[in-house]
């Protein structure tokens, strides 16, 4: 049954085509909105018209020269860059002792690490927020890399230990009869082959940077260190909710890691199905 | 076997390879200490911006907290946070939202989810741009979504306000509704979110043995026989994971309530997340707020345990 010959003109009409297209036009026709709208001009926005009467930039502009949304993808890329840089560094070096040095405790460790990515976020705003208050944190940089390194470092610890588990002892054994100490082993050996562990933990790193909603709201409000989440949701007024600007600077913003995760997309769906391959 | 060939030196043993590499339980040593010299950094980092806080959190939660201009004060232990929190009926509304909200996305999710999973598994071309297609709403920023979707319901000139009139079903407001804006709260998270399940779906059903496909077809077995007696229950392990990682997200509805309704209308929409949020930074309480962050994080812990619990004791069960 699941591989059956079909003929005539069952062939293009069935089940499967009709569910494919149907899935396509659901995913497809929001996004293909949001675009669509972001190039019609002012006249344009407000018709249901499928396609923009007349194309117009006037909307990019508007984002990217008069409102500063430009800016905010600047925050978002320092932000997301310093984080991925700090949770693929500390990532890897417990991932590869937890995965293979004869430690004590390792169980606990990563039972305590899965609790910890398991808590909401909500839970950790209020302390987090007077620390910093106190510190002077408040609308910084670190107020966003230094919690954002923390809730991403379990994760990628889990993913890059089950790579560093399956590489094979001898290579190790060789490098240290070679007398290649710990961290030429690490940076040499380990690293290396475990390749795809850090490209999955470093693009849903960086994915859940770009996408972060309420510590960055939370932390950083002033309009000078707004993440793109923030920058978006903050512009406009009560009143007029100016959604050609909107959607050019989302466009704009959702088109890079679109791209990014499309070029890793096999990271990606390793990352997403790691758990349901471990059972 | 008879004879074993051992690479480890005797212990003590003459000098020769051991002398290059160590005496094997020193060296053991020395590895369990570089071991955790790697791990103390990651760990310290997640302790001090994770594990402080949360114990911070529940602190605060028993005080009277005081914001003043660059800092705060706790002044004295009380439990009025727990009994405000609690005794009011906007708290309970929240967690009854919440949870009704959750339950219901994600069965919607996991159904949509498997079909989609279903038909994809079935082309015979094209599967790898279906993937790459559903990962761009999973990439897709909340707020961006959200904001998508207020235009698209919005009374003016949103398109399903004309889809609507063109139906002949008149200009209804679509977020000012108390039932159509929570129904419209999950259409836009339901189309975020199935592209997630489907690929954990279908990523289970790709690994399904085939043989055992071919024994059922040999014996007649109709599909929807085949769907329940044979692929769901082999695919209970990846649909439990896609659901606790749903729930947990679910549970911490945040961007969309607060970019689409602000929790309204009234606060028909507002989750735990949302009027904790409003609760500590528009009202400036931070002692309720830390008792509604705790109740939250306290019942998706044990929300978590008992899955689990359930979970192991259905796959024992099975002998999985």
């Amino acid at each position: 049954m699941r591989r059956r010959k079909r003929q005539g003109w069952h062939r293009y009409v069935n089940l499967v085509t009709i569910g494919a297209t149907l899935t396509v036009l659901f995913v497809l026709l929001p996004l293909y909105w949001m675009i669509s709208s972001s190039l019609k001009g002012p006249s344009d926005i407000g018709s249901a018209s499928a396609l923009p009467q007349h194309v117009s930039g006037i909307n990019y502009s508007s984002a990217f020269v008069h409102s500063g949304f430009g800016h905010y993808i600047v925050n978002s890329v320092i932000v997301a860059v310093c984080t991925t840089a700090l949770v693929l560094a500390l990532g890897t070096m417990a991932g590869y002792a937890l995965g293979r040095l004869p430690m004590r405790a390792k169980l606990p460790t990563m039972v305590v690490l899965l609790m910890i990515s398991v808590f909401p976020a909500i839970a950790v705003i209020a302390p987090l927020f007077l620390l910093m208050k106190t510190i002077g944190w408040l609308n910084s940089y670190q107020a966003l890399i230094v919690p954002y390194t923390a809730f991403n470092l379990p994760f990628a610890v889990w993913i890059l230990r089950n790579y560093m588990l399956g590489i094979p002892r001898e290579m190790e054994e060789t490098a240290r009869i070679d007398g290649a100490g710990p961290f030429t082993t690490l940076w040499r050996i380990i690293i290396p082959q475990a390749r795809p562990g850090l490209f999955t933990a470093g693009i849903f790193t960086f994915t859940a940077c770009w996408t972060e909603f309420l510590m960055a709201l939370s932390f950083n409000s002033d309009n000078s260190y707004r993440t793109i989440p923030v920058g978006i949701a903050l512009f406009g007024s009560q009143f007029t909710i100016p959604y050609g600007t909107i959607f050019a600077a989302s466009t704009a913003a959702a088109v890079p890691i679109a791209i990014l995760v499309l070029v890793f997309r096999r990271s990606v769906v390793s990352g997403l199905t790691a758990g349901a391959v471990k059972g | 076997m008879a004879t074993t060939v051992t690479a480890v030196p005797p212990r003590g043993g003459p000098a020769g390879a051991s002398e290059v590499v160590g005496r094997p339980d020193e060296h053991r040593r020395r590895m369990a200490r570089l071991g955790w010299m790697f791990t103390t950094p990651a760990l310290l980092f997640i302790g001090i911006v994770t594990l402080f806080p949360i114990g911070f959190s529940v602190l605060l939660s028993f005080e009277h907290v005081n914001v003043t201009g660059n800092g705060f004060q706790l002044q004295g232990l009380t439990t009025a946070n727990y009994s405000l929190v609690l005794g009011a009926s906007i708290w309970q509304y929240a967690l009854v939202f919440t949870l009704y909200y959750t339950v219901v996305t994600v069965i919607v999710e996991l159904i949509i989810g498997t079909l989609i999973a279903l038909v994809l598994e079935r082309m015979v071309a094209g599967r790898g741009w279906m993937m790459a297609m559903l990962l761009v709403p999973w990439s897709l920023v909340t707020v961006i979504s959200a904001k998508l979707w207020a235009y698209i319901y919005d009374p003016t000139f949103g398109i399903a306000d004309s889809i609507l009139h063109a139906l002949g079903l008149g200009n209804p407001v679509i977020l000012g509704g108390n039932t159509s804006a929570i129904i419209a709260m999950m259409v836009a998270d339901i189309w975020k979110t199935v592209p997630f399940v489907t690929i954990i779906v279908l990523a289970g059903l790709v690994m399904l043995p085939q043989d055992i496909y071919e024994a059922a077809e040999v014996d007649g077995a109709s599909g929807w026989t085949t769907f329940w007696r044979i692929t769901f229950p082999l695919l209970r392990p990846t649909i439990a994971l896609a659901v606790l990682f749903r729930v947990l997200q679910a549970f911490g509805l945040f961007d969309l309530p607060f970019v689409l309704t602000q929790g309204g209308p009234g606060h028909q929409t507002t989750s735990l997340a949302v009027l904790g949020y409003d609760v500590m930074f528009n009202n400036l309480n931070f002692g309720p707020g830390a008792a509604i962050a705790t109740t939250t994080a306290v019942i998706v812990v044990l929300g978590c345990l008992l899955f689990l619990k359930v979970f192991r004791s259905q796959a024992a069960e099975e002998g999985m």
